[in-house]
Parts: structure tokens; C-alpha cells; sequence
């Protein structure tokens, strides 16, 4: 069975504003990472799929039901979590969640039943019966998952679940949605710009860098590769670089490192060579773990921008610029 | 910069085991009317904070209040073999008692519709509602008749009140009863027109006005002006556009179905009017018309 797929989906807002541009996915179930910069696309993504937006062209369809048509049956099957603040302020967690849960067809009884075990589930107790208006974020974004879960969906979609949350709460909710994936049997979507969260919890990996698609794979894949090679010395990067570059080697740059791209294990003696030729004082090697975040500097090849890639990547991911000579 | 308050946390995520669901799952109807009960209480403010109730019990209080004074006055009249003369001083009765609480209940709703379709939108749960199995009309109509419902209450409260109070109090309940009866197709239907003209109207201004503040004041100017233009319209002298805004200004549209229902003249106040009171009815229904469309329309397009 088909979790997602997506053929040409595109979205536009008026006519300069692309959404989503063409893009074209399958996924099966699991924990799926939906990754990207702030604007990338997730959200738009994840609102066509639920049918709360409309594409421009192209088509979409969740659980082989096709969003254009089949909006109801699907959004049965789906849990959303959305990523901004969507709770009535006024209501206590109870009220809400027994609320949308008789709204998702469940009745009184049972959505009462159910919202004490979810909201246990997701870690609220006493609180639970207070108004939703004085709680911290950390609970508010509690509330929002166990509303999502509520009606025991097939599929949750989670967009941003760790937003606003301290370091402790952000780790008891990837648990959470770890749990909720391999043990509940719920497929997951979590949409997330931060990678390091992604990495944590997801077994497959979908990337999207302004509404196209960069990445669709295992997670294994984009970390189990050789990876990278980070040098540092003391003076004379610039220099180094280039004798890198000149020997054949794909360069670049995180700002205090020159990275060298690790497919086998000749750069080691390479990069032996050019220092000691160079007389470079070497003061660090060391092999990296290729990291998620060599997607958004690396783009759809994925391999390391030359080093003379002048031209500033766009989005707010890139936070490694290309070395540029003279910096 | 302060320092930062110590972290509390809301508590640990424990897992208790998560279940599944089994039981039955009921379709769109379920949801629908769980969002129409859901609606009705809150325009009282049930299953909300304390302050959510003062507007709502205060306006409704000041409805009921003539009819429980009269029904009071009644009970201490009949101790003293006097409840005839009370009875046909007719203070209050059906035929008007609409007319008497039609301010409270335009306050009612000028206050209360912003809680229902204002809140949702002002606080982002939509994407709540629509991520789940209903149509957004499902929710504009379930919220709408909730409304709609809740007024509907305001306005029979206080008849059934009279009613109750004047054939109980009655030395002869089953003839009173027969005597009143002819009263209760006149006073539902009125009611019926009350509330879905009055809810409807507050309905589609809050469904397009996400501040509480405006949303009340565009409904207290919609129902209060048309009527002050037409007084103006016919000071100039101009019966016809006098007449057509009538037909038109919810209080006096409701004026003229009263007259309708309860077989009366207009009063003298509309001495321009010469149409057939029909006319009144048919505006009703052609305005709630134009209101549902309007409220659907603004949720089908509404984005999230």
C-alpha cells in the first residue's frame, strides 16, 4: 500500500509565490522526516494532502484515495497536527479534545473515554481540566497532539511538533512520535526544519528546498554514505584548497574546515601530500559523518560545491556558505 | 533581560499503552450534530469560562424577566380573586411581547454570534475542524443553526413562561388552556422568524469579521440603521424607498411579520407602508437565504 503520493503537484499563490513546483513523490508507510528551510513547502504540502488547500495543477492521493475527490474518506484516516497555535483558549484540554473527537464520528461516551487516555498518553493530568489559555507551550503543543490522535488515525500529519518546546519536552515528544510510529502502528509525517530532530526519529526522509524535491530516501542513506573528510590548518586554506582542487578533489568550505568529499580512501594520503607540499602546519583531520545538512548545501547531486560556487544559496538552511578565495 | 524563570514542566510523557479504537465511528451526521450542541452551548457560554456566561445569562435574564414579573404579578393577583383584571389589563401579552424584548435580543446576538465563527477564526482552530472527516459546510451550517437554536430558546423561554403561567394560575386550566392555544402558531412562528433573521444577520457579519469588538458593532449598525435611514427616507417624503427599505431593515421586517402572525395592523409609525403583510414573510425567507449563502461562501473559501 501507498502511504503518499504526489505526481507534478504544484502551488502557486498568485502569480509570483511557488509553492510547491512540480513535485512528484511516493512514500510508503513509516516515520517519514519532511524536511526543509522555513517556506520550502511543508505545510503548503501537507494542507494539499488533507484537503485544506487546493493545488494549482497535478495530483495527490493518501492511502490510494485521491485528495481531489476522496477528501472525507482520507481525512478519516488522518491525524493533523498543524503548526501554529489552533486552540481555544477558553476551553479546558478535556472540553477540546472530546469535542473534535465526537466530530471525528466518535461518540460521547467513547470520545470522553478516549481524550483521558490520549491526553495521558501525550503526559497531561490535573492541568487537563483547566483552561487552555493559561498553559505553557509545551502543554499547549500536548493538547495538539492528542487531538491528532484522538480518533485513532491511520496516518498523523505533524508540522513543526517540537515548536516552542525546551530541550526536555523536545525529547519526550520525538519519543513520543517515535513510540507512536513503531509501536502503535501509526504512520507519521513530521514536518520539520530542523534535521537534527528528524535524524532522531525518522526512518525515511523526504527533502523539499522551495517546492521541489531534493531528497526522497531512507534515512540510511543519507547518513551511511562515506561521508566527508573535514581538514583544518593553520594558515594557507586558501592555498590548500586549490592544491586540493588542482589534485581533483571536490572542495568546500564550512568556514573553518575545507571539507573534502570521502568516497574512498585515497584523499587521506592526497591531502597528506598537498599539505606537506604546501608546508601547511595540519591541525586537525577528521572523517565526518555525512550529516543531513550536506543536502541543503550540497543540492540534488549531493556532492560538495567547488569551491568557487560564488553565487549565496538561497534559504535559510544553508547556513554553510561556499568558501569564497580571499575570506 | 530578567533571568529566566525556572523551567517548569507539565509533566513527564508516560506511556500508559496506547489503544486502539474499536468502537464505532459514526459518520458526518454525528459530527454535524455534535457541532450544533456544541454551538448552542456556547452561545450561553456553557463548557467555557465563568466570563463567557455574564453576557449571555445577563441579556437572557433581561428576556425572560417581563414574562416571569407578569406570571409573578399574576400568582399574587389570583390570591386575591383579582387575576381577570390583571389579565385584561394586558401590560404584555403574546401579541407583543416580541416587540418589548427586540432590543435585548438583537444585544443578544450582536454580543454572542462573534463567540462562535469570530473565536474559530481568531484562534486558528479551523484547520481543526476541517482536517476532519465534514465538509465546510457541514461546519458553517452546524455553527449557524447552533446560533440559530440558542436564540430560538431565548425567545420561547419567556412564552412558554406565560403560557405555563397563564393556564396554570387559571381557575379553570383546560378552558384557559383552549383560549391560549390559539396563541402558540402565531408565537413560533414569530419566534422562528426572530431567530433566524436576528441569528442569521449576527452570523454573517461575525463570519467575516475576526475582531470581537467590530463584529458586535457591525451588528448593532445593521440592525439599528436601516431603520433610522428609513425614518430619514420619509421625513423627505419618499414613501416608496420608504416602503422597499422597510422591507428590507431586519427590526422593521420583523414588525411587519408580527403584524402578520398575530392578524394586526402595522402600527401607525408605518402609515407609508401599503403593501400585503405576505410581502414581510417572503423578505424573511429571501434574507436568510442570501445570509446562509454568504456564511457558506465565507467558510468554502476561507483559508487555513
Amino acid at each position: 500500500m501507498t502511504l503518499l503520493s504526489t505526481t507534478a503537484l504544484t502551488k502557486r499563490y498568485g502569480a509570483s509565490i511557488t509553492a510547491l513546483d512540480e513535485l512528484t513523490f511516493e512514500l510508503e508507510p513509516g516515520i517519514v522526516g519532511l524536511v526543509g528551510s522555513n517556506g520550502a513547502g511543508k505545510s503548503t504540502l501537507l494542507k494539499i494532502l488533507l484537503g485544506l488547500l487546493e493545488p494549482t495543477s497535478g495530483s495527490a492521493s493518501v492511502f490510494d484515495l485521491d485528495v481531489a475527490t476522496r477528501g472525507i474518506e482520507i481525512r478519516e484516516l488522518v491525524g493533523y497536527m498543524p503548526e501554529h497555535d489552533c486552540l481555544p483558549p477558553d476551553m479546558s484540554a478535556t472540553d477540546v479534545v472530546s469535542h473534535l473527537a465526537q466530530i471525528s464520528g466518535l461518540p460521547r461516551s467513547a470520545a470522553r473515554e478516549r481524550t483521558a487516555e490520549v491526553l495521558r498518553h501525550v503526559g497531561l493530568y490535573e492541568e487537563r481540566y483547566r483552561a487552555i489559555g493559561g498553559y505553557s507551550t509545551g502543554m499547549k503543543q500536548r493538547v495538539k497532539l492528542a487531538q491528532a490522535l484522538v480518533h485513532d488515525p491511520r496516518l498523523l500529519f505533524l508540522d513543526e511538533p517540537t515548536n516552542g518546546l525546551d530541550p526536555a519536552g523536545r525529547d519526550e515528544m520525538l519519543e513520543l512520535i517515535r513510540r507512536t510510529g513503531t509501536e502503535f502502528g501509526i504512520a507519521v509525517v513530521v514536518a520539520s526544519h530542523l534535521l537534527g530532530e528528524i535524524e532522531r526519529v525518522c526512518d525515511h526522509l523526504v527533502a523539499i528546498e522551495g517546492g521541489k524535491l531534493l531528497r526522497n530516501a531512507p534515512l540510511r542513506a543519507f547518513t551511511e554514505r562515506t561521508g566527508t573528510l573535514a581538514v583544518e590548518v593553520e594558515d594557507g586554506r586558501d592555498r590548500l584548497a586549490e592544491g586540493l582542487a588542482g589534485r581533483g578533489l571536490r572542495v568546500a568550505s564550512d568556514g573553518t574546515a575545507i571539507l573534502v568529499d570521502l568516497v574512498d580512501e585515497t584523499p587521506f594520503d592526497v591531502v597528506r601530500d598537498t599539505v606537506a607540499e604546501l608546508g601547511l602546519a595540519l591541525v586537525r583531520m577528521e572523517q565526518r559523518r555525512h550529516r543531513l545538512e550536506d543536502l541543503f548545501r550540497d543540492g540534488p547531486d549531493a556532492a560538495p560545491a567547488p569551491l568557487t560556487a560564488g553565487a549565496p544559496a538561497a534559504g535559510g538552511a544553508r547556513d554553510r556558505a561556499p568558501l569564497e578565495p580571499g575570506r | 533581560m530578567t533571568a529566566r524563570p525556572p523551567i517548569t514542566r507539565a509533566g513527564s510523557i508516560y506511556d500508559l499503552g496506547y489503544r486502539r479504537y474499536e468502537g464505532p465511528r459514526l459518520g458526518r451526521g454525528h459530527a454535524v450534530r455534535s457541532l450544533i450542541g456544541h454551538s448552542l452551548r456556547s452561545t450561553y457560554g456553557i463548557g467555557r469560562g465563568g466570563r463567557s456566561k455574564v453576557a449571555p445569562f445577563v441579556f437572557g435574564g433581561m428576556a425572560v424577566l417581563p414574562a416571569v414579573v407578569i406570571v409573578g404579578a399574576l400568582t399574587i393577583a389570583s390570591r386575591f380573586g383579582a387575576e381577570r383584571a390583571i389579565e385584561d389589563m394586558q401590560v404584555i401579552s403574546f401579541g407583543n411581547y416580541f416587540s418589548a424584548v427586540n432590543a435585548i435580543i438583537a444585544l443578544f446576538c450582536a454580543a454572542q454570534a462573534p463567540e462562535l465563527f469570530g473565536r474559530d477564526q481568531r484562534h486558528g482552530v479551523l484547520p481543526l475542524y476541517f482536517a476532519r472527516a465534514l465538509r465546510r459546510t457541514d461546519y458553517a451550517v452546524g455553527r449557524l443553526v447552533g446560533f440559530w437554536l440558542g436564540v430560538l430558546v431565548l425567545l420561547m423561554t419567556p412564552m412558554v413562561i406565560l403560557f405555563l403561567g397563564k393556564v396554570l394560575l387559571s381557575m379553570d386550566i383546560a378552558g384557559a388552556f383552549g383560549a391560549n392555544l390559539p396563541n402558540v402558531p402565531p408565537v413560533v412562528a414569530q419566534a422562528l422568524v426572530i431567530s433566524t433573521l436576528y441569528g442569521g444577520l449576527a452570523m454573517a457579519v461575525s463570519a467575516y469579521t475576526l475582531r470581537r469588538a467590530y463584529a458586535t458593532a457591525g451588528i448593532i449598525a445593521l440592525f439599528v440603521l436601516p431603520g433610522l435611514v428609513t425614518g430619514i427616507v420619509i421625513g423627505i417624503g419618499s414613501s416608496g424607498i420608504g416602503t422597499a427599505l422597510t422591507l428590507i431593515a431586519p427590526n422593521t421586517v420583523i414588525d411587519g411579520t408580527n403584524a402578520l402572525f398575530f392578524g394586526r395592523e402595522l402600527g401607525a409609525e408605518y402609515f407609508f407602508v401599503d403593501v400585503p403583510l405576505q410581502l414581510f414573510l417572503v423578505s424573511t425567507i429571501v434574507e436568510v437565504a442570501v445570509v446562509v449563502a454568504l456564511i457558506v461562501r465565507r467558510f468554502a473559501r476561507i483559508t487555513t
